[in-house]
């Protein structure tokens, strides 16, 4: 039995008079991957982002519920965003390297930290880059601009980015989204090898990429959670005739 | 079928008016420059650059002289290149900056007795000499009418053969350079600089990173863009009316200075700078400062650390563009320095930069057109560089992002 990261009570968020997210409440486990499907403007992203609190730089976005990550309602008043961020990692729908070298890209968030040790940060990159599977492409350049990769090669960046603040979970929206199939493939082969060090919280608009690579699956529909549990039960055995219309492709 | 003729005699018209207008725009803007290089184009040379401004006017005069120099004429003087072997001198008529006559020494040997000659101006100076490059004015003699420049150089060569001392030589450095105020120019450019890029790109960023959007941030924007409009020589009389006596106060400035001037140039440049600064933030995709965010960066640390490095070329183009604005700027500086060509240049004095040298050429009496076009023509070179700079920028900004 994992234990529990993120414990989700009745969570609602509205932007300003819009309600996204109705009556949210989930569990993310350890060493889990949990997919979040739904059609489009189902709320999902905002769900996701909520976990980090990105939405925080959403002008009138409010929430009621908690959301807790560690028996700490991350939303109260005083709770340190920073360490928050630091430890719930996220990777981006577009690829979204900075406009540096691989090396600076990677150490990036150590350094926002105040890590400055040359030789942990040498270390960093490359366990970062390895975990990431790109340490073996990028190793001889990598005072290179990050720009100069190719799409699946800076979305794999970016999800190095991200390993090396040491996060506990990986946001992931839509990470595949804007790539081919072959570098799609390499972010999926790479999540599973993640997962067990991560929970990896990954929201998708396809069906077969959540079958792939999820344990857990939520279906999002209007701001609510339509149903939640294992994969293997969801994909097979829908209880709700709506995520069955979803999964099937007779809805939306 | 009479429709579709009536469109064909539109499609003809427009085209026509549009090339048209298109072509007298390139035939107004290269008569402007053809202009320019024909006035200018002659007077050009490194000379120009590296010499002062007014001629330094020395009078020199010689012992009774035993010991004449008696060199061969070098071989790569030209017949034009009058020598005297006695002296060890050559003339030459050459036409000055002004277009003037005059006697240029085309060469002088080491050992010519006029390398050591008696400064009437000041007996203590031991080491004065004619140079090469100098320009001879007068030879007065004690006996005979003195050489002057409109008998021309052979004249003056043939009249210094026949004695063996004179009375006094008058000779002169070249003068009509643009030294000083490339000197000046170059002070102004760096001061204006260095006072309204930080405060221009640091408002930028505090409009478009930090500031709330709120009726006080949208006044304050729309007054820097109020403020691009406003007519150059209005900043010269603030100027005058304020950095004039704020620098005479504070410094040992005595009147309109280049400190002055420069801060009036930043005052003019800070709506530029804050403009260009913002538009190259706007253009940084909001997924770079998401994912620095959620890489547990601040605030500040995304603006300086990734909003801010993306930005660079934008930054840099404004820069660029400024560069070229303070270079065209004269009516502001009139004011606000003034209009005295110098060629000791001190920041706490009075100069002129390139485009003010070419305000105070033409209204000296007569005007002088040729030294202008040839100020000119270099701020046109140095304009079309940056420009290219700029567009060299850009190109391999938009490679970087597209």
């Amino acid at each position: 039995m994992s234990e529990n990261v993120f414990k989700i009570n009745n969570l609602n968020l509205y932007y300003g008079q819009f309600q996204a997210l109705k009556n949210i409440s989930l569990q993310l486990k350890k060493n889990k991957v949990t997919a979040l499907i739904g059609p489009s403007g189902c709320g999902k992203s905002t769900f996701l982002r909520s976990l980090n609190r990105m939405n925080d730089l959403i002008d009138d976005c409010h929430i009621d519920g908690d959301i807790l990550y560690h028996q700490n309602n991350i939303y109260q008043r005083g709770y340190d965003v920073i360490t928050l961020r630091t430890k719930v990692g996220m990777v981006f729908q577009k690829p979204n390297p900075f406009p540096m070298s691989i090396y600076d890209n990677v150490v990036y968030g150590p350094r926002c930290q105040g890590i400055k040790n040359k030789k942990k940060l040498d270390d960093l990159v490359e366990e970062s880059l390895k975990k990431a599977a790109l340490w073996e492409e990028v190793k001889d350049r990598l005072k290179d601009s990050a720009l100069d990769l190719s799409g699946g090669q800076q979305q794999r960046l970016c999800i190095a980015r991200a390993i090396a603040m040491e996060p506990e979970v990986i946001l992931m929206d839509e990470p595949t989204s804007a790539l081919d199939p072959i570098a799609t493939l390499k972010i999926e082969d790479l999540i599973n090898e993640l997962k067990e060090n991560y929970a990896i919280v990954i929201v998708t608009h396809s069906m077969q990429q959540a079958a792939r690579i999820s344990d857990e699956t939520a279906f999002f529909l209007m701001g609510e959670i339509i149903e939640y549990g294992s994969t293997d039960t969801i994909f097979s055995n829908p209880k709700e005739k709506q995520t069955e219309d979803y999964i099937t492709g007779r809805f939306g | 079928m009479s429709m579709s003729n009536k469109r064909k005699r539109i499609d003809v018209l427009l085209q026509t008016i549009t090339y048209s207008a298109a072509i007298i725009a390139v035939l107004i803007l290269s008569m402007i420059v053809f202009f320019i290089f024909k006035n200018g184009s002659s007077l050009l040379s490194i000379d120009l650059i590296t010499s002062d401004y007014h001629a330094q006017f020395y009078n020199g005069g010689i012992d009774e002289v035993n010991d004449f120099s008696h060199t061969e004429k070098p071989e790569y003087l030209t017949e034009d290149d009058y020598y005297s072997s006695k002296w060890g001198l050559a003339l030459r008529d050459e036409r000055d900056k002004q277009g003037d006559l005059m006697i240029e020494v085309a060469f002088i040997a080491d050992d010519s007795p006029l390398k050591q000659m008696v400064d009437k101006n000041n007996p203590d100076n031991n080491n004065f000499s004619l140079e090469e490059g100098q320009v001879v004015t007068t030879i007065k003699f004690y006996d005979k009418n003195s050489a002057l420049t409109i008998y021309g150089a052979q004249h003056m060569i043939q009249e210094l053969d026949e004695v063996n001392t004179f009375r006094e030589i008058v000779f002169s450095s070249q003068g009509g350079g643009i030294r000083g105020s490339l000197i000046s120019t170059l002070y102004v450019i760096g001061m204006t600089l260095v006072v309204a890029l930080p405060v221009g790109i640091f408002t930028a960023i505090y409009l478009n990173e930090f500031a709330k959007k709120n009726r006080v941030t949208n006044i304050l924007r729309s007054m820097v863009e109020m403020l691009t409009g406003v007519p150059s020589i209005i900043f010269g009389l603030m100027g005058l009316a304020v950095f004039v006596p704020l620098t005479v106060n504070y410094t040992k400035a005595t009147s309109g200075n280049l400190i002055s001037g420069s801060l009036t140039l930043a005052v003019i440049l800070l709506p530029v700078i804050i403009r260009a600064t913002e538009e190259s933030l706007k253009v940084v995709p909001d997924e770079l400062r998401s994912a620095s965010l959620a890489l547990g960066a601040n605030r500040t640390q995304t603006t300086f650390k990734v909003v801010l490095s993306s930005a660079l070329p934008g930054i840099l183009t404004g820069t660029l563009l400024s560069i070229g604005r303070i270079i065209g700027e004269s009516a502001a500086l009139i004011f606000a320095i003034g209009t005295a060509v110098k060629d000791d240049i001190s920041i706490f004095g009075k100069s002129t930069t390139l485009s003010v040298q070419i305000w105070s050429l033409m209204t000296d009496e007569p005007a002088n057109i040729e030294l202008a076009s040839t100020i000119a023509l270099l701020i046109l070179i140095t304009v079309l560089i940056l420009n290219l700079l700029v567009k060299l920028i850009s190109s391999r900004y938009m490679k970087k992002f597209a």
